[in-house]
């Protein structure tokens, strides 16, 4: 890869703490990658044993809505004027956690950030999923799911259109725009390693399919110079869409009168908060699958501890957005506005909304120890914790707004259905059960870009030794700072 | 009915176009059992034109005061009852019972043939298999001589049948029929006729300055609400020489929310209360006896002093001195020279003219548990439901070797006879009602009978001209027949009275005056420290209504609840005992108990409970069926001197339980929070002698004063399109002003007057009706809990909050906040109905994806169900929170939730989509009628004439509080009153615009009471 990390090929490197972070001390050389990397696509029954539960979950997902359809939205737990429920909190929820994926890859990339190597990919597939799958919700909140397309401008000769000014429509055009790029920029990505598969693929059916999606890649200075500028570019282009997406996202909250969520901040809001639960969910992903896979050497604590520092400040930006709202419903003097944030914390639901102010603003304000930036195990927990917050984040901007609003008459109550639960399982189930095939399919992390960080064995062989996170060389044979132990 | 040849029906005969089903509706499905041989207009009958409705003038007999209406019938079906505004006693306004007559006509559980019974169970049979055993049954009795011991229990009417009833039974050798009414009140009836020589005289609001109502309902179901709320709601709107209501009476109840003092006396203390006010007590007695301040009494003087004439009160009272505190009730109108003023008893109303006491009727119920009763008749009446447990009805009918019903309804009476006769539905039949006095109503058949039931007046015929000795008196074919050869002026004068509302005459047969006096069987109190009101339903009465969806959906007016029973309990004494909203509390008085949840309302006293009538029925229908519980288990045996049944205030005893289920309410909060939606000012205020203090209106911080005057302004839609969609195009198509459509230059809107609002709640049931509102509270309704088990709690949906009521009646209180800690009778109701506001800048609109809602050129906001693919945002983004989501399948007849099981169907409005799954909709201010008259207008090319039409819920409103029409145009009184001085908009700071104009409540402060006020 082009212009990323350039590897200090001679001498001692520098104390370039920014790159000496994420450097792969324990990896030796190519093959090793090649080696590591590629092991991870082996089937095993454990593997088995997850899509199997992946699926499963998903088939009652499967089962639910086609219940759903029969019956009608009934079913659902909404309770007007709750009209958004379940359906759209978890849609919001999956957005979010698509963010990530492309805030890694492109973002990051830009800013030349090269802790994202090891887990880019993994996200970026991460965010293709998780859009497919918040895709979705929009489609099973619909009353008529049938007339979905709709909402999409096709010609027709009753010259009927959708109407551009609804921010429902903006969504169509961000999530479906959003989802090309990033499949299209995860598959430009993995050209390089697909071909290394396809090389080292013996089974004929499978080779030629790799060889198909590896665009007949052949390694030469030609196609690289070409790839890095297309990565590039995509790169470029993808990031304006990690803020439009959301920011669209957000409109259908904020272009709306109800109270809670007509504000202007919720843009900006809604952007960190996706980034935060999408760094979450990277988490709640490349933590087992670094334990699972045995990539500790790839994905090091100081991977983990860059990720953090990202967590937490978003999770501050997150918070000072939820105590921004409540100053604005002060400063607005609006009666309506005022109320719904007192009910907000006190009123039938303060329970979501601790659980929303614990999970994404005090429990997050642990990673300021470095301790515990580098503990995996608290990280998992805390990804949790965070996914947990980020749901019920959109729990609080949802139905207490609806509950509560302008006409005390029709203030009323939610409580999700069976059914709503069934899609909740059911979209878990659809997500990882992609997840899952991907792994075994294509390697989770970027070989190619990998190789870039890891020093050739020919040049580094007198060295033996690993890099401090000063970046301070240590004698060869030594326990690195970077690897669990 | 029978239809013989050569009896000239010819208008009958077009009427037998049942058939119309199947094929002509888009309903998939089902056929009644007589469709077979029908076929709709393979000869179309003169005057008639598909899909054009034609209207039958007949009378509501859903309740004893026939009011006029008119019946619209479209391809042979009535499909909505209006008002007849010719009616002298309606003008025109309906009430939501009689609306709810569809619903009675069209009901699935009704008998579809005759029942005979075999064993334990009533079987169908035939109407010749039936007489033949009825006949038979009559010949034993009469040659056994037993024929004076028969009893006849009548519903009762006014009109001829309840004569031509007795002429039957006299010719059979039996005693005149029981005319029973659990609901009449008897006692002031009685009281009536000793105090002014009327039963009941007419209500003159309008001259009078005070109204005292010592508990009478007259809003709701004490006389006859219709004609009293029409006055009423005049007199109110007299403004600043409107009268003051004082209510007196232990709970608040409709006429007790819209009055603007309530006088919280104890239970049983309205006689202490009235020697005051006559000057034969002491204000101290009657303050002390009452529980209230006596300055209130004092004052409560002076007001009855000053009103001079204009004095009016009224005597609802129930108990076992309810006849002599009628009497000295009209005792202080008579002191205040009001007779002859408010109280006009020159147009006394007849309607209660024959009716029979509760004590007659008890009689009879003695004589059956005696044995002596070979034969019993019930028809209409449901006594086996409406008696108190210890009246032993059940096991004393049990004893009649031989009871025949006429039920058209398998009640609890029907249940337990030995031969049901089922009786047509009122607009299956043809009579005659006593509307004002010296006028008679006709009432005509509007559709040939829906299943195989027959008139009773009929079945007499039948009956007797079997008998060789009655052959020759009945030489008549069927009761029509008869009728008209009774008629003065005979056939020609029949047909023209048949066109009117009403015509001067009296019934043909006369209905024999019955006094009401008997031996007061005194009730005795149970154990315990609370009083116990039992009061009427005002949406279902004494049950009769409970198995008609409309009316079990249709929210009360006070508690709004529905589909439930409740107990009512103030707050302070729910928080004394630990009892919850929902809680389940049990009142036990000396006649039974029945457990109910709980409703915390401040318009009861702290000593008192209450419960409605209506519910617990334990047959009557699948709408009917376990719903509730009968509070008539809680009231004695006893009644007053005459003869009425005692269903006040008994002393009884409450538990609480831990249980508790969810009130089936549509209240949200019952405060405004000062938001503005129901505003109100005073008197003082309107007479501009005070500044109002209210803050009326919503000024924006920084901005200026935002006073109402956004002139009912729609900008035109941005999305308007001409010339197929080019938008190069300057072509506005019909938003343009000079579009031939002229829709553009109207402005579709609506003034609701809360100073009229009674809270009625009529307007909602005009709703359904017109506009095919599903009902959803229905018990097989609800949604699945699990893939196996469904929600079938009554109101299940309505408990989720997913009501379909394009309008409704929001009830908001102000003042007496602290009422949990201490009782205060002193708050405030406002009434405000809430529907679709039409905003001509509206939040609705922008927010839907697909244009399914979106602005017609006359300012309507428009939804078009077949374009909604049911996003709801449209729903989020209205403040007025009036959009309504099909959750599920209402109008599919495959799905369980179905809302109109055959042949319910039958009653939809063809000119109104009916909704599927999905989709929203909302109050579309009834936008078939305006294209109609449009329409109209233009096929006689003409303008539209000011005032020439209305939506539903204005036509039914009998306080005339909804007035419709164009704002644009100044000759429609709409654009009149849209500028009035007390109108505003709800929620104007968020410039929807709306196009309903709202108009303040007045307030009339007691006058020189400060101390309670």
């Amino acid at each position: 890869m082009a212009s990323v990390v350039h590897p200090v090929r001679e001498g001692i490197r520098g104390p370039n703490i920014a790159s000496a972070d994420v450097q792969l001390p324990a990896v030796r050389d190519y093959e090793q990658v090649d080696r590591d990397i590629i092991g991870t696509l082996g089937f095993t029954k454990k593997w088995f044993l997850g899509l199997s539960v992946a699926v499963l979950a998903m088939l009652i997902g499967v089962s639910a809505w086609i219940y759903q359809i029969y019956w009608g939205l009934g079913q659902a737990g909404y309770e007007p004027p709750v009209m958004w429920g379940n359906y759209i909190i978890t849609f919001v929820f999956w957005v979010g956690i698509g963010h990530a994926g492309t805030l890694i890859s492109a973002i990051l990339y830009l800013f030349r950030a090269g802790f994202r190597t090891s887990i880019y990919r993994a996200a970026e597939a991460m965010t293709v999923f998780a859009v497919m799958t918040a895709g979705l919700f929009p489609i099973i909140h619909i009353g008529r799911p049938w007339k979905f397309f709709w909402l999409i401008p096709y010609p027709n000769w009753r010259l009927l259109w959708p109407n551009f000014k609804s921010p429902l429509v903006w969504d169509v055009f961000a999530i479906s725009t959003y989802l090309t790029i990033s499949t299209t920029f995860l598959f430009i990505g993995l050209i390089p390693d697909i071909a290394v598969l396809r090389d080292k693929e013996t089974n004929p059916m499978r080779k030629r399919i790799l060889s198909i999606l590896s665009l007949g890649w052949r390694n030469s200075d030609r196609e690289w110079r070409h790839f890095a500028k297309a990565y590039l570019f995509l790169a470029a282009f993808s990031t304006p869409l990690v803020l439009s997406v959301h920011s669209v996202v957000s409109f259908d909250f904020a272009m709306a009168l109800t109270p809670g969520w007509h504000a202007s901040i919720f843009p900006p809001y809604f952007v960190a908060g996706a980034i935060f639960s999408g760094f979450a969910m990277v988490w709640t992903i490349a933590i087992p699958m670094r334990k699972w896979f045995k990539l500790e050497h790839y994905i090091t604590l100081n991977h983990l501890d860059a990720t953090a520092k990202v967590v937490l400040f978003t999770s501050l930006v997150v918070g000072s957005a939820y105590m921004i709202e409540f100053f604005i419903a002060w400063y607005s003097s609006v009666r309506a506005e005022q109320e719904f944030f007192w009910n907000r914390v006190f009123g039938q639901w303060w329970w979501a909304a601790w659980i929303m102010l614990l999970c994404n603003m005090a429990l997050p304000m642990s990673l300021w120890s470095q301790k515990l930036r580098r503990n995996p195990t608290w990280l998992f927990v805390l990804s949790l914790f965070i996914n947990l917050g980020m749901w019920f984040e959109r729990f609080v901007i949802v139905v207490p707004s609806l509950s509560h609003e302008f006409e005390p008459w029709q203030w009323g109550g939610y409580m999700v259905s069976w059914v709503d639960m069934a899609f909740l399982v059911g979209s878990f189930g659809w997500f990882f059960m992609w997840f899952l095939l991907f792994v075994k399919q294509l390697p989770v992390m970027a070989i190619a870009e990998l190789k870039e960080i890891v020093a050739p064995r020919v040049k580094y062989a007198h060295h033996d030794q690993g890099i401090d996170t000063a970046g301070h060389h240590l004698p060869y044979g030594t326990a690195t700072p970077g690897e669990d132990d | 009915m029978t239809t013989e040849a050569g009896t000239g029906v010819k208008r009958r005969e077009f009427l037998k176009i049942l058939g119309a089903t199947g094929a002509t509706t888009a309903v998939v499905g089902c056929s009644s059992e007589k469709v077979g041989k029908l076929i709709p207009y393979v000869t179309s009958p003169d005057n008639t034109v598909p899909g054009v409705s034609q209207y039958y003038a007949t009378s509501c007999r859903e309740c004893s005061a026939g009011c006029g209406v008119l019946a619209e019938v479209r391809d042979g079906r009535p499909i909505k009852l209006d008002g007849n505004p010719e009616h002298p006693l309606n003008r025109g306004a309906i009430c939501a019972t009689g609306l709810a007559g569809i619903q009675g006509l069209y009901n699935p559980d009704r008998y579809r043939s005759p029942m005979v019974r075999e064993g334990n169970a009533l079987k169908p049979t035939t109407w010749d298999k039936a007489y033949e055993l009825l006949a038979q049954k009559l010949g034993e009795v009469k040659s056994k001589g037993q024929a004076g011991s028969v009893v006849f229990v009548n519903q009762h009417e006014t009109g001829t049948f309840p004569g031509f009833l007795d002429q039957w039974l006299s010719a059979q050798g039996m005693p005149a029929h029981l005319s029973v009414d659990s609901t009449a009140p008897i006692a002031t009836i009685a009281a009536n006729q000793k105090a002014y020589g009327a039963a009941w005289p007419a209500l003159n609001f309008s001259a009078a300055k005070l109204v005292i109502s010592f508990g009478a309902d007259f809003l709701d179901g004490w006389g006859h609400s219709v004609p009293q709320q029409l006055d009423w709601a005049d007199a109110r709107a007299k403004l600043d020489t409107a009268p003051r209501l004082v209510y007196i009476g232990a709970r608040r109840s409709l006429t007790g929310l819209n009055a603007d003092q309530w006088i919280a006396a104890k239970a049983g203390s309205e006689m202490a209360i009235c020697s005051a006010l006559a000057g034969t007590g002491s204000a101290a007695a009657a303050a002390e006896a009452a529980d209230v301040p006596v300055v209130t009494i004092e004052a409560l003087i002076k007001a009855v002093a000053d009103a001079g004439n204009g004095i009016m009160a009224l005597c609802g009272v129930s108990g076992n001195d309810a006849v002599e505190c009628g009497v000295m009730v009209a005792e202080i109108n008579k002191k205040g020279g009001a007779v002859g003023t408010t109280i006009n008893t020159a147009r006394a109303h007849g309607a209660y003219t024959g009716l029979a006491s509760y004590a007659d009727l008890a009689t009879a119920v003695k004589n059956m548990e005696a044995g002596t009763v070979p034969l019993a008749f019930v028809r209409g009446a449901n006594p086996a439901h409406t008696m108190p447990k210890a009246a032993g009805f059940a096991a004393a009918f049990a004893k009649v070797p031989f009871k025949v019903s006429f039920s058209s309804m398998p009640d609890e009476t029907a249940q337990l006879a030995d031969l049901v006769l089922p009786d047509n539905h009122w607009l299956e039949s043809w009579g005659d009602a006593v509307g004002e006095h010296g006028q008679i109503s006709l009432q005509q058949p509007t559709l040939d009978p829906v299943f195989d039931t027959r008139a009773t007046a009929d079945v007499l015929i039948d009956l007797a001209r079997k008998d060789q000795a009655l052959a020759a008196r009945y030489n008549v074919a069927n009761f029509r027949s008869w009728y008209i050869s009774q008629f003065p002026g005979g056939a020609s004068a029949f047909a023209t009275a048949l066109t009117k509302a009403s015509v001067a005459g009296a019934p043909l047969v006369a209905t024999s005056p019955r006094p009401l006096a008997a031996t007061a069987a005194p009730v005795t109190d149970g154990a315990g420290e609370f009083f116990v009101q039992v009061y009427p339903s005002p949406t279902l009465g004494d049950g009769a209504g409970a198995n008609k969806p409309w009316l079990q959906e249709l929210p009360d007016p006070v508690t709004k609840i529905a589909w439930q029973s409740w107990i009512e309990v103030h707050p302070s004494t729910a928080k004394k005992l630990g009892i919850k909203e929902g809680s389940h509390l049990t009142i036990e008085t000396a006649a039974g108990k029945v457990t109910a949840p709980a409703y915390i309302y401040m318009g009861v006293r702290t000593d008192t409970v209450a419960i409605a009538l209506g519910q617990g029925h334990s047959a009557y229908g699948r709408f009917a069926q376990n719903i509730g519980v009968n509070a008539y288990d809680l009231v004695s045996h006893g009644w007053d001197s005459a003869g009425g049944l005692a269903i006040g205030s008994v002393k009884g005893k409450v538990t609480v339980s831990a249980d508790s289920s969810p009130l089936v309410t549509t209240e949200g909060s019952a405060r405004q929070h000062g938001r503005g939606i129901a505003q109100a000012m005073t008197l003082a205020a309107l007479l501009g002698q005070e500044t109002e203090d209210e803050a009326g209106h919503h000024n924006i911080p920084g901005l200026p004063s935002q006073d109402f005057r956004t002139g009912l302004k729609a900008p035109v839609a941005a999305d308007a399109q001409g010339e197929y969609a080019n938008p190069l195009s300057k072509d506005k198509g019909m938003y343009d002003a000079g579009h031939s459509s002229k829709m553009e230059s109207r402005r579709w809107a609506m003034t609701i007057d809360l100073a009229r609002c009674t809270g009625c709640s009529a307007c909602v049931t005009a709703c359904y009706s017109e506009n095919n509102i599903p009902t959803v509270g229905a018990p097989y309704q609800g949604r699945a809990l699990s893939p196996m088990t469904w929600d079938e709690r009554p109101g299940a949906n309505i408990i989720k909050g997913r009501e379909m009521a394009w309008i409704r009646i929001e009830r908001y209180y102000e003042g007496n906040e602290n009422t949990e800690n201490e009782f205060s009778p002193d708050f405030e109701t406002r009434f405000v109905a809430m529907m679709c506001q039409h905003c001509g800048n509206a939040p609705c609109e922008p927010v839907c994806p697909v244009y399914a809602t979106y602005h017609s050129p006359d300012g309507l906001n428009v939804q078009v169900y077949n374009r909604c693919v049911g996003t709801r945002y449209c729903s989020n983004n209205c403040p007025y929170k009036v959009r309504y989501f099909n959750w599920f399948g209402y109008g599919e007849p495959e799905r369980r939730q179905y809302a109109w099981p055959e042949p319910m169907h039958w009653g939809l409005n063809p000119d109104v989509t009916v909704r599927g799954k999905g989709v929203m909709e909302k109050c579309s201010f009834c936008v078939q009628r305006i294209r109609e008259a449009e329409h109209r207008a233009r096929a006689e090319d003409r303008e539209l004439k000011p005032d020439e039409f209305t939506v539903a819920c204005a036509q039914a409103c009998a306080s005339r509080a909804i007035i419709f029409g164009d704002a644009a145009d100044e000759n429609w009184t709409v654009s009149k009153l849209a500028y009035d001085r007390r109108a505003y908009h709800v929620f104007e700071e968020l410039n929807a615009y709306t196009a309903v104009v709202y108009l303040k409540k007045v307030n009339y402060p007691a006058p020189a009471a400060p101390a309670t006020a």
